[in-house]
C-alpha cells in the first residue's frame, strides 16, 4: 500500500518521489478518497499513467473540443487511436485512409536513436490496431542549432532512429519537414504521422464489442521487460538534465525486426477475422502498458476486465507487478476475441508466423477476460494487486488551467525596398537553414518500399501514393508548422500550419480530405505557455473552418521546455491528407517544358514577419494574416486546372518565397530548365512566403480563363527557357548551378563529423 | 502450365508484396514462400526470387544469417539445377553471403561482399539507373534485353558497395560476373552515378552459369509508370490506364518470365 490518508504532505511528497510517481498530492489524495482506502503500489502506478497529461489530456481536452471534426469525407473522427477519411470506391468496396499523429519529443531528446525509433513504432501500432494496412509515414522534425555539437548529435540520432525503424518494417516515408530553431536546443520535437489503408467493412475498434463479457484478452508481441517503466508520466514532466540518467530508463527499446513480423501476422489475423465475420476488439499497448490498453479496451465497451499478470510473458525474471502492469515494453498489442476463436488467433501468431522463434518469449497469450462487472482487476502471485472501478481509472482528471493569451508582436510594415538587389539576397535565402535542401536527411528514409509510391519525399510539396494496387485512387500527405511564425504570433502560426499543409496537397493535385494535429507546447501550469496553446487551438479551428477541412485525429504534447523554463516555440504541427480519384491527374513541381508559361496563382498578403528574408535582412514585421477568401479561390482554381490537364507543374510558395519556389522547380527538373522572369518584383513579391502557388502551363489562355472564372488572382511571371539560369529585370541573372550549390551546401555535411551508426539500417 | 515462382520471405523481409505483384504482372504464377516452410515442399518450383528487406535484422552482416536458413537448401538445389534465381537488394546480399554468386571456380562460399556504403556509411534511398554490362545471353534473366539495356531502379540500402580482394575483383570483372553497372539516365557510366561507392560501379553480380543474378537496386520500385519521374510519366498524364501500366524496371521481371518458360 502507498500510505496516503494518514500521511502529511511532506511525507507523502517523499513517498511519491521514492516510488517514482508523478501524481500530485491533490491527485493521489483524490484517488484514496474515491477508493475509500489507500491505493496499492500497483494502483498508484496505474493512476500515475492513466491520469498523466499524456494519457488523459487533462489540461487540453476541453480546448480540443473547439476543433471542427466532421464533414462528408470523415469516416471516423477523433475518438480512437486514429481517424479515418474516405479515399474512394474500388470494385464494390469503400476504402478509407487511417491517419494518426504522435510526438516522441522527450524520449528523443534523452536517447535520440531509440526515442525516435519507438515514436515510429508507436504510431504504426495506432494505425495497425484499426485493422488497417500501414502504408505511409511522415516525420516533422524540429532541431536546435546544428552548429551545436549536442544538437547535431540529437538530430543525427533521431534521423538514424527513424530510418532504422521505418525502413525495416517496410513502410515508405513519403513526407516530412525539418525546421531548425534556437528554441529547440534543449527540447527537440519528433512528430510522426502514419497512414493506413482500410476497407470500411474491416474497421476494428479499440473497444470490447457488445456482448463480449467472458471473452478472452490476448496479448501479442514482445515479452514484457523492464524497459519503458514510467514513460507516460515522464513525458508529462519538464525535462531536467540532472534526471537524464533516470529518464533514460523510461525510454522504450525498439524492435523493428519483430514488428515487421508482427504486422504481417496481424494482417493475416485481419483477413481471417473478415472471413469468419467476427467482431473483435484490438488496441496497441502504449502509455500505461498492459493496464492502460486493457482498461481502455474494456471501458470502451462498458465492461470491466480481469488480468492475471502471471500469464503475461516476460523476458526477465522477478519483474515487480507494477512493472508488468504499466511498463511500456514496445511491440505489443491486445485483442478481445471470443474464446472459440482464440486457438486460431494464437495459431496465426505462434505457429504460422512463429513469433517465439523471432524474439525470445515473443508470442500471443491469453492474459485475462472481459467481465460484466465494471471493475478493473489485476492478479499477481495469486493475490489481487489492483481492484478499482474502471471508469474512475480511465476517465482521468480535468484541469481548467489558467491562461494568458499571447500578444502578437506588432511592427510597422517595412518600406517597399525596391532598391534591394534580388540577386544578392536570393543565394542567402536559399542557403537559410529552413530553406536549404534536406536531401541528406530524406535519403536516409525509404520512400518507395511497398511499390506504391508515385511522388517520394523530396520530389514535391506532398508525398503521393497509390495505395490500392491496380486502382487509380491516390493519397497525398503533407505536414507543416513554422516556428518562425510561432515565436511572433502563435495563433497565426497555427492558421498558417493548416493553410500550408492544405496547399501542399493541392499543389500535387489532391483534394484535402482531413487533417491531424500534433500540438507541441510548453508547460500548461504556466499561464503564458497555456495561453499559447489556447491561441493555437483558436488558430487551427479558424483555418480548418474557413477552408472546410476537418481534423480527424491528433495528439497533444505539453511540458516541452528545458529545466531553465524556456518553452519551445509554440508548435502546432499539422498533417493534411488529400485524395485523388485518378493518379494520372497529379503533377509534380519539377519544370517540364522549355517555352511554357509561369504564373503566380494567388496573392501574398502584406507583411514579412517570420519570413526567411526578414531574418536575412534583419527586418521586423507582422506575421501576415491568411486571406481565406483568396485561398479558397486559388485552391478551387488549381484543383480544376489539375483535373483539366492544364498544369505541367505546380509548387506552393512557402519558406523562402516566390524566387525560391521557382528555383526549387528548376532544381527538381535537374537544373536543366531555366526561368526568365518578365515581371519586376520587389523584396516582398520575391520573398514573402505566406500564400500563392507557382504554376507552369503549356496552355496559358485556357489557364487564364479558368482562373478568371474562379475569381483567383493571377500574375504572369515569365517563361521557362533552355538556358540554366534564373534571369529577370534589373540585372537578376544567376546560373542555376550557383543557386543549386547555395541550396545544397548547408546540409551536405550533416554526417560529416560522425562515424557510421552502430545500429545500422 | 505456367511456371511457378517462389518469393522467399525471411523474418525481416519487407519487399515481398511488390515483388510478387511484379511477377504476377508479367504472367508468372508466383506465391510467397515463408521461411518456416519445409524445403522439401519447394523442390518443384521453377524459380526463386529473394526480395528486399532486412532478413534476420541484418545481424552480423546483411544476408549472413539468411544465407544459412534451412530454406536456402531449396534455393541452392534450384540454382544447381539451372533454374533462375533472382536476388534483389537484401536478396542479393543473401546470394553473395551464400556463395551462389559470384561462385568463382564454382566454389559456394562468400568471395566478395556487398558492404557498407561509402563515403557516409549510411543507408541511402535514391533513384538510379543500371546498365546491362554483359552480353544479354550471358544471363538467362537478361537474355531478352537489348545489349546495354538501361533500366530505372531505386538503390535503397546501407550495404550495397561491392568490395573484395583486388585479385578477386579483377577476376569478377574479367570473367564477366558484373551483370549491371550504375549509370545515368542516358546510359553514361561515371563515378557520379554510383550511389554507394561500389567497386567497378557494380550494381549486380551473376554466376558462371548465368542463372543466378544478385541485383542491389530495386527494379520493382520503378516498374509502373506512376512511379516514374520523366517523360514516360508526362505522356501518361490524364490517362489512368497508361499511368497504372507496367514499364521501366518491369523489363527484368519480363526477363525472368522468359527465363522460366525457356
Amino acid at each position: 500500500m502507498l500510505r496516503v490518508r494518514d500521511a502529511d504532505d511532506p511525507a507523502l511528497t517523499e513517498s511519491l518521489r521514492q516510488s517514482g510517481l508523478a501524481l500530485t498530492l491533490d491527485e493521489v489524495r483524490r484517488i484514496a478518497s474515491t477508493l475509500e482506502r489507500d491505493p496499492t503500489i500497483v494502483e498508484a502506478h496505474a493512476f500515475d499513467a492513466q491520469w498523466s497529461e499524456h494519457c488523459s489530456y487533462k489540461s487540453s481536452r476541453h480546448h480540443l473540443a473547439r476543433l471542427p471534426t466532421t464533414g462528408p469525407t470523415v469516416m471516423q473522427g477523433p475518438q480512437e487511436d486514429a481517424g479515418i477519411v474516405h479515399l474512394g470506391e474500388w470494385r464494390g468496396k469503400r476504402y478509407g485512409i487511417v491517419i494518426a499523429h504522435e510526438s516522441h519529443n522527450h524520449p528523443s531528446q534523452v536517447v535520440p536513436f531509440e526515442g525516435a525509433a519507438t515514436g515510429v513504432g508507436g504510431i504504426v501500432r495506432d494505425v495497425l490496431c484499426m485493422g488497417a494496412r500501414v502504408i505511409a509515414l511522415a516525420d516533422p522534425l524540429r532541431f536546435g542549432p546544428l552548429e551545436d555539437p549536442h544538437c547535431r548529435y540529437v538530430a543525427q540520432g533521431i534521423v538514424d532512429g527513424i530510418a532504422a525503424y521505418g525502413n525495416a518494417i517496410g513502410v515508405p516515408t513519403i513526407a516530412g519537414d525539418v525546421y531548425v530553431h534556437e528554441g529547440f536546443r534543449d527540447n527537440c520535437l519528433v512528430n510522426v504521422v502514419a497512414l493506413g489503408l482500410i476497407d470500411e467493412a474491416g474497421i476494428i475498434h479499440s473497444a470490447a464489442p457488445p456482448g463480449s463479457a467472458g471473452w478472452d484478452i490476448v496479448l501479442v508481441g514482445k515479452a514484457t521487460d523492464r524497459s519503458g517503466f514510467g514513460g507516460a508520466a515522464f513525458s508529462s514532466l519538464v525535462l531536467d538534465e540532472a534526471d537524464a540518467q533516470q529518464n533514460r530508463a523510461a525510454v522504450q527499446v525498439p524492435d523493428p525486426f519483430l514488428k515487421n513480423v508482427l504486422m504481417r501476422a496481424s494482417y493475416r489475423a485481419f483477413d481471417t477475422i473478415r472471413e469468419r465475420g467476427l467482431t473483435v476488439g484490438f488496441k496497441d499497448l502504449g502509455a500505461g502498458g498492459i493496464m492502460g490498453c486493457t482498461a481502455e479496451l474494456a471501458a470502451g465497451g462498458g465492461f470491466g476486465a480481469r488480468i492475471d499478470l502471471d500469464r503475461c510473458p516476460t523476458s526477465q525474471p522477478n519483474l515487480p507487478a507494477a512493472v508488468v502492469a504499466v511498463g511500456e515494453t514496445q511491440e505489443r498489442l491486445a485483442w478481445v476475441v471470443p474464446p472459440e476463436f482464440t486457438p486460431t488467433l494464437l495459431g496465426i501468431y505462434n505457429d504460422e508466423f512463429s513469433l517465439p522463434l523471432i524474439a525470445e518469449q515473443a508470442q500471443a497469450a491469453v492474459i485475462g477476460t472481459i467481465t460484466a462487472e465494471p471493475s478493473y482487476v489485476l492478479l499477481s502471485g495469486g493475490e489481487t494487486v489492483m481492484n478499482v472501478p474502471i471508469d474512475v481509472l480511465t476517465r482521468g482528471v480535468r484541469y481548467e488551467r489558467d491562461y494568458v493569451l499571447p500578444i502578437a508582436s506588432s511592427a510597422a510594415p517595412p518600406e517597399a525596398m525596391t532598391q534591394r538587389r534580388l540577386g544578392d539576397i536570393l543565394p542567402r535565402v536559399l542557403a537559410h537553414r529552413d530553406v536549404c535542401s534536406r536531401r541528406a536527411i530524406y535519403e536516409r528514409f525509404d520512400s518507395v518500399v511497398r511499390g506504391t509510391t508515385s511522388i517520394p519525399s523530396g520530389y514535391a510539396d506532398a508525398g503521393l501514393i497509390v495505395p490500392l494496387p491496380g486502382a487509380p485512387l491516390a493519397c497525398a500527405l503533407a505536414v507543416d508548422g513554422n516556428p518562425r511564425y510561432a515565436v511572433l504570433d502563435p495563433e497565426r502560426a497555427a492558421e498558417h500550419a493548416v493553410v500550408e499543409s492544405i496547399r501542399n496537397v493541392v499543389a500535387v493535385g489532391a483534394i484535402p480530405a482531413g487533417m491531424t494535429d500534433c500540438l507541441n507546447y510548453g508547460n500548461p501550469e504556466n499561464a503564458r505557455h497555456m495561453g499559447e496553446f489556447v491561441a493555437g487551438i483558436d488558430g487551427l479551428a479558424t483555418a480548418a473552418r474557413e477552408l472546410g477541412v476537418p481534423f480527424v485525429s491528433g495528439n497533444v504534447s505539453l511540458y516541452n521546455q528545458s529545466a531553465a523554463g524556456c518553452a519551445i516555440p509554440a508548435s502546432p504541427i499539422v498533417a493534411c491528407v488529400g485524395t485523388l480519384a485518378d493518379v494520372s491527374r497529379s503533377a509534380t513541381p519539377a519544370l517540364k517544358k522549355i517555352g511554357s508559361v509561369l504564373y503566380r496563382l494567388g496573392t501574398v498578403p502584406p507583411g514579412l514577419g517570420g519570413s526567411v528574408v526578414a531574418e536575412v535582412l534583419g527586418i521586423t514585421s507582422d506575421v501576415p494574416s491568411p486571406d481565406y477568401d483568396a485561398t479558397r479561390r486559388e485552391i478551387a482554381a488549381l484543383l480544376q486546372a489539375h483535373r483539366d490537364g492544364l498544369v505541367l507543374a505546380a509548387h506552393d510558395v512557402s519558406d523562402g518565397g516566390l524566387l525560391v519556389t521557382l528555383c526549387e522547380m528548376a532544381f527538381y527538373a535537374g537544373a536543366e530548365v531555366g526561368v526568365l522572369l518578365d515581371v519586376e518584383l520587389d523584396v516582398h513579391g520575391a520573398f514573402a512566403e505566406s500564400g500563392a502557388f507557382v504554376v507552369e502551363t503549356g496552355r496559358p489562355a485556357e489557364f487564364e480563363a479558368l482562373c478568371a472564372r474562379h475569381g483567383a488572382a493571377l500574375t504572369r511571371l515569365g517563361m521557362t527557357i533552355a538556358e540554366p539560369v534564373v534571369r529577370g529585370p534589373r540585372g537578376l541573372d544567376i546560373p542555376l548551378s550557383a543557386l543549386h550549390e547555395a541550396w545544397t551546401a548547408p546540409l551536405n555535411d550533416f554526417y560529416a563529423d560522425v562515424l557510421p551508426d552502430a545500429a545500422h539500417a | 502450365m505456367s511456371a511457378r515462382v517462389g518469393i522467399v520471405v525471411f523474418p525481416g523481409t519487407n519487399s515481398e508484396e511488390e515483388t510478387l505483384r511484379a511477377c504476377l504482372a508479367v504472367g508468372l504464377e508466383a506465391a510467397l514462400v515463408p521461411w518456416n516452410a519445409h524445403p522439401d515442399g519447394l523442390r518443384s518450383l521453377d524459380a526463386f526470387v529473394l526480395p528486399g528487406g532486412f532478413a534476420y535484422e541484418d545481424r552480423v552482416r546483411a544476408g549472413a544469417i539468411a544465407a544459412h536458413d534451412r530454406l536456402m537448401s531449396a534455393v541452392r538445389a534450384a540454382a544447381a539445377a539451372g533454374k533462375p534465381v533472382l536476388g534483389i537488394c537484401n536478396g542479393a546480399q543473401v546470394l553473395v553471403e551464400s556463395g551462389l554468386v559470384p561462385a568463382l571456380d564454382d566454389v559456394e562460399r562468400p568471395q566478395v561482399g556487398f558492404t557498407r556504403n561509402a563515403p557516409a556509411g549510411k543507408y541511402r534511398s535514391t533513384h538510379v539507373h543500371v546498365k546491362l554490362a554483359i552480353a544479354p545471353e550471358r544471363c538467362t534473366l537478361t537474355a531478352s534485353l537489348p545489349p546495354g539495356a538501361v533500366l530505372p531502379a531505386w538503390a535503397s540500402h546501407g550495404e550495397g558497395r561491392l568490395a573484395g580482394e583486388p585479385d578477386v575483383l579483377a577476376r569478377v570483372q574479367r570473367e564477366g560476373r558484373i551483370a549491371f553497372v550504375y549509370c545515368d539516365a542516358h546510359g553514361a557510366v561515371s563515378a557520379q552515378s554510383v550511389p554507394n561507392g561500389s567497386a567497378l560501379g557494380a550494381a549486380a553480380l551473376v554466376n558462371a552459369r548465368g542463372n543466378v543474378l544478385a541485383l542491389m537496386p530495386h527494379p520493382e520500385r520503378d516498374a509502373w509508370t506512376y512511379m516514374h519521374h520523366g517523360r514516360e510519366r508526362e505522356r501518361a498524364r490524364g490517362d489512368a490506364a497508361q499511368m497504372l501500366a507496367t514499364s521501366g524496371g518491369i523489363a527484368l521481371f519480363a526477363g525472368l518470365a522468359r527465363a522460366v518458360s525457356a
